[in-house]
């Protein structure tokens, strides 16, 4: 009480300046709001009814009618700047600045709706011109630019009053699936730096190296293919090892691409005919095959190119490893066996029936032929009926077959549903529907931090209630915009405000039993 | 956006019906083999499909839902009286005098209206409220036994449920004897009404139901009226109206299914389970398709709508009681409740819309969806650009439609904050 009293001596230029009187009759105002009683549906045109109506507009009036008191301390300091569009603070911000506001160039700065929010709450004093800005001036000068428009600010209030955090929402923060699916950690400006990879040079060991395409491998018989194949590792482990550590970052990495040694390695030397990059062409090499019914005589001995110099090959018999290779062969029915599936087949023609004619069919496909041809041939009084089957347009189903009741669906699903990521149609004014603020959970129960706030809880679009419904081309774009957020519309009818939310669906598909 | 979260149907709390089949048509060969016809009929009748054989409306509707009883609320289950009597080997039901007296005077209203005078029209009536005697009908009933014994026989063989032999068993005849049985029966305002009735057999244009009179097609329907006093058994009555007595009913009230022009067609198309009669010619797929197309505009988006619905099997019906063009019940209307509320959009190059939207409409359908604890659903049909009109003439063009499923809720931003401050 003694502030206002000493501000109140030295300046009595401001009339707004309480005398400690008006000040202990707005501290001790009553603050409850008017109760509101039961609605009455039509004038009756009695003194009462009227009389109660005109004591409730009082009561309205004299609520809205009420000036507000605020400590002149209490005030944060803020200057509009025209250009940029902001409000910069010149006191230090109080306790909104945890969920609203940004930093630029060192400077604490409002967007305007929250300005103009903050105003309304009585938080904050906006000078513009060195004057302070009235609520009313507050409206005309905030919201007259394109960006902010009186409905966007309408619904920002009214979520902001509600206790929700209402950002702005930038489309290009918004990550693009690509993101999403590397799941970065969240950065504190993925706008401003981005991470820069090393890439490391994919090899080009053709480029640099003797594109010979012979092999340059030992190898042995041809015909021994899994010595061949460990004799190989065994070569290639210690060449490994001996891989010139000279073939820096260009073919350092290719240890796998050619297979084999370079042949600068080996150890026997003599003219190898292949560099470390040579390719076998497989397509040209004959393998035999040990397995094929026809015995292959002793084979031929292989070409000279594929093998390393100083190596002659003879003839090669196979007999022995054809003694070991497992060529299984049917067994003859020998006495149990055959006296077991004698037994067996007794069984299955007692279970089949009397019938002969099932009995001698082999598989259900025989069984059901029997059974259709059967039934056609009872049911030939039934036959389909003709205007429906004759003509060019014939139904997707015959009801004379029985179908279970899933393939019945499978053969009638013609329409096919379509997925919400495929564009329906080509939308050209979309510039109406756009994406105002991004909506996050409000800051009491949920950890937020103004540098990373994380996903919003939802998006708003906002629209006029005399305005169109959206159709779905602008839907689809929309949630596009949106990415991974679902996205709400708020119809703004004179300050009333609805939310609804368009989401898509998939039906599922009701099989029973 | 993201997806919408799938709700279980609500059951309803007592179920009273079992659940027979999805479609009505055999799901093995074994029930192929058992069932007789394949194939039901249906007659196209003032822009409406009706089915008339009792056996084909127990059967459509049984299996899969399709169709409403015109006289009954949903099931084709409507009896003129909760008591029946034998009667000369048949079963007919018995109405109080007050109901026979109200029933007459429909009668007579509708005679009046068709521009007749008073004093014929009295006389009509007179004559039609006489007393039966079961001896002296004896050339009525000469020409009904033969019907009477078939009746029978087919009575039997059908299922002897309760209810079914409630719903007009006396009409269990087949539809396609044109001849009218009855020559001999005293109803001499057959002649005017045979006038405004086109053929004999099918229902006449307007009126289907108050025009049939007994005389034109079938065997008359009686009915056992109860005198004042007390109740009065048999056929031996007074001579008066005032007493009881077995009389004559002055109208039909044979139950008639009545399918809706989407259901007709995927019976057709998509089943091949029923065919559908115009003055007694069958007809073919195009030429139905042809018929609804310009009966109904939309009505290939609505049908493209329908029948994405039971493919995935679900039931859709009429949801004119909501706003929306159907309500999709999961296995029928017995079992659950309507989980959507479906209203089919179409989204093409030429741009017309099937139900525009302004916000004031889509909020009001919002909340009477809420009310009744069903979502809104908005089902898109999507035609290719290059769709042409000529491919609409044909039902091949919906192999090319798509579907997208849009549900549409309103948010309430106090709610959502109050339920977070209780967590």
């Amino acid at each position: 009480m003694a502030d206002p009293s000493k501000t109140d001596d030295s300046e009595r230029i401001f009339s707004e300046l309480l005398s400690p009187s008006e000040l202990f009759a707005a501290r001790s105002r009553s603050r409850k709001l008017p109760v509101r009683g039961q609605k009455d549906f039509y004038p009756s045109g009695c003194a009462q009814q009227k009389q109660r109506l005109q004591n409730s507009l009082d009561e309205h009036w004299e609520l809205v009618s009420e000036e507000r008191v605020e400590r002149l301390g209490n005030l944060v300091r803020g200057i509009w700047n025209p250009s940029d569009q902001i409000v910069e603070l010149q006191s230090p911000a109080g306790k909104f600045w945890q969920t609203m506001g940004f930093s630029a160039d060192g400077k604490q700065c409002l967007q305007p709706e929250e300005a103009l929010y903050l105003m309304e709450c009585g938080n904050l004093q906006v000078f513009h011109r060195d004057l302070p800005l009235s609520i009313q001036e507050g409206y005309e000068t905030f919201l007259s630019s394109s960006q902010l428009s009186l409905q966007q600010y309408q619904v920002f209030g009214h979520l902001k009053r509600l206790g929700y955090v209402v950002s702005r929402f930038h489309a290009s923060l918004v990550p693009s699936l690509y993101e999403r699916q590397l799941n970065l950690p969240p950065s504190r400006d993925r706008g401003a730096n981005q991470l820069k990879r090393k890439r490391s040079p994919s090899p080009e060991a053709t480029a640099t190296v003797a594109s010979s395409p012979r092999p340059s491998e030992k190898q042995e018989d041809s015909s021994n293919p899994s010595s061949a194949q460990d004799k190989a590792t065994n070569h290639s482990q210690p060449s490994a090892a001996q891989q010139p550590p000279a073939d820096d970052d260009v073919t350092g990495r290719c240890w796998w691409s050619d297979g084999l040694v370079p042949p600068e390695q080996q150890q026997d030397g003599g003219p190898s005919p292949a560099g470390p990059n040579s390719r076998w062409d497989f397509l040209s090499i004959q393998f035999p095959d040990l397995g094929a019914r026809d015995t292959p005589g002793p084979l031929a001995p292989p070409d000279p190119a594929l093998l390393p110099g100083a190596m002659a090959v003879g003839v090669c018999s196979v007999s022995s490893w054809l003694r070991r290779l497992n060529t299984w062969r049917e067994k003859q029915p020998g006495g149990k066996q055959r006296r077991r599936r004698e037994e067996e087949e007794e069984r299955a023609r007692r279970r089949t029936g009397p019938d002969r004619e099932v009995q001698g069919c082999r598989s259900w496909a025989e069984y059901r032929r029997i059974m259709e041809r059967r039934r056609k041939g009872s049911r030939r009084s039934d036959s389909r009926p003709a205007h429906l089957w004759e003509k060019d347009v014939t139904p997707l189903h015959d009801p004379r077959q029985g179908t279970s009741t899933a393939e019945l669906l499978e053969k009638i699903s013609v329409v096919k549903p379509s997925r919400w990521a495929d564009k329906s149609c080509s939308v050209e004014a979309v510039g109406t529907w756009q994406i105002s603020f991004d909506v996050h959970q409000p800051a009491v129960n949920t950890e937020f931090r103004k540098s990373s706030p994380g996903m919003p809880y939802s998006r708003m679009c906002v629209c006029s209630f005399d305005g169109p419904v959206p159709a779905l081309g602008e839907l689809q774009h929309v949630s596009q915009q949106s990415g991974d957020v679902p996205v709400t519309m708020a119809v703004v009818d004179h300050g009333d405000i609805s939310f609804y939310t368009f989401k898509h669906f998939l039906l599922p598909c009701d099989l029973p039993q | 956006m993201t997806e919408a979260a799938f709700l279980a149907p609500r059951r309803r709390a007592t179920v009273y019906e079992a659940y027979e089949a999805p479609f009505p048509v055999p799901r093995s060969d074994a029930e192929a083999m058992r069932c007789r016809e394949s194939v039901y009929r249906a007659d196209l009748v003032n822009q409406q499909v009706l089915v008339r054989d009792p056996a084909h409306i127990e059967l459509l509707y049984g299996q899969g839902y399709f169709g409403k009883g015109i006289l009954s609320r949903a099931r084709p289950d409507y009896s003129l009286s909760d008591r029946w009597q034998e009667f000369e080997g048949r079963q007919i039901p018995v109405i109080s005098k007050a109901r026979y007296e109200q029933l007459l005077s429909w009668r007579r209203d509708y005679l009046l209206s068709k521009g007749m005078d008073e004093e014929a029209v009295n006389q009509i009536l007179v004559r039609l409220s006489e007393p039966i005697e079961p001896a002296a009908e004896s050339e009525e009933a000469g020409l009904a036994q033969t019907e009477d014994s078939s009746q029978k026989k087919r009575k039997r063989s059908s299922s002897t449920d309760e209810q079914r032999r409630k719903y007009c068993p006396y009409q269990d005849r087949p539809h396609t004897d044109p001849a009218p049985r009855t020559g001999s029966s005293p109803v001499d305002d057959s002649s005017p009404m045979a006038d405004s009735s086109p053929v004999a057999d099918s229902f006449p244009v307007t009126d289907s139901v108050l025009d049939s009179a007994p005389g034109t097609d079938s065997a008359p329907e009686y009915v056992l009226v109860e005198g004042e006093s007390d109740e009065e058994e048999g056929g031996s009555g007074g001579s008066e109206v005032n007493q009881g007595g077995v009389r004559r009913l002055p109208f039909s009230t044979t139950e008639v299914l009545q399918l809706t022009l989407e259901e007709a067609f995927f019976l057709v198309y998509a089943l091949g389970c029923l065919s559908v009669h115009h003055n007694q010619k069958p007809l073919s797929i195009s030429e139905l398709w042809g018929r609804f197309r310009s009966v109904q505009p939309g009505f290939e988006s609505s049908y493209a709508a329908y029948h994405y619905y039971r493919s995935r099997a679900w039931v859709p019906k009429p949801g004119a009681k909501y706003g929306a063009h159907f309500m999709l019940y999961r296995k029928g209307p017995p079992f659950y409740h309507a989980s959507y509320s479906v209203v089919v959009e179409q989204v093409r190059s030429s741009g017309v819309s099937l139900r525009p939207f302004t916000w004031r409409s889509l909020a009001a359908l919002s909340r009477i969806t809420a009310n009744v604890s069903k979502e809104l659903m908005m089902c898109y049909i999507i035609y290719p650009a290059d769709l042409s009109e000529a491919e609409l003439t044909s039902p091949l063009c919906l192999h090319r439609l798509s579907v997208q499923e849009v549900v549409i809720k309103r948010w309430i931003s106090s709610r959502e904050r109050a339920e977070l401050d209780d967590i």
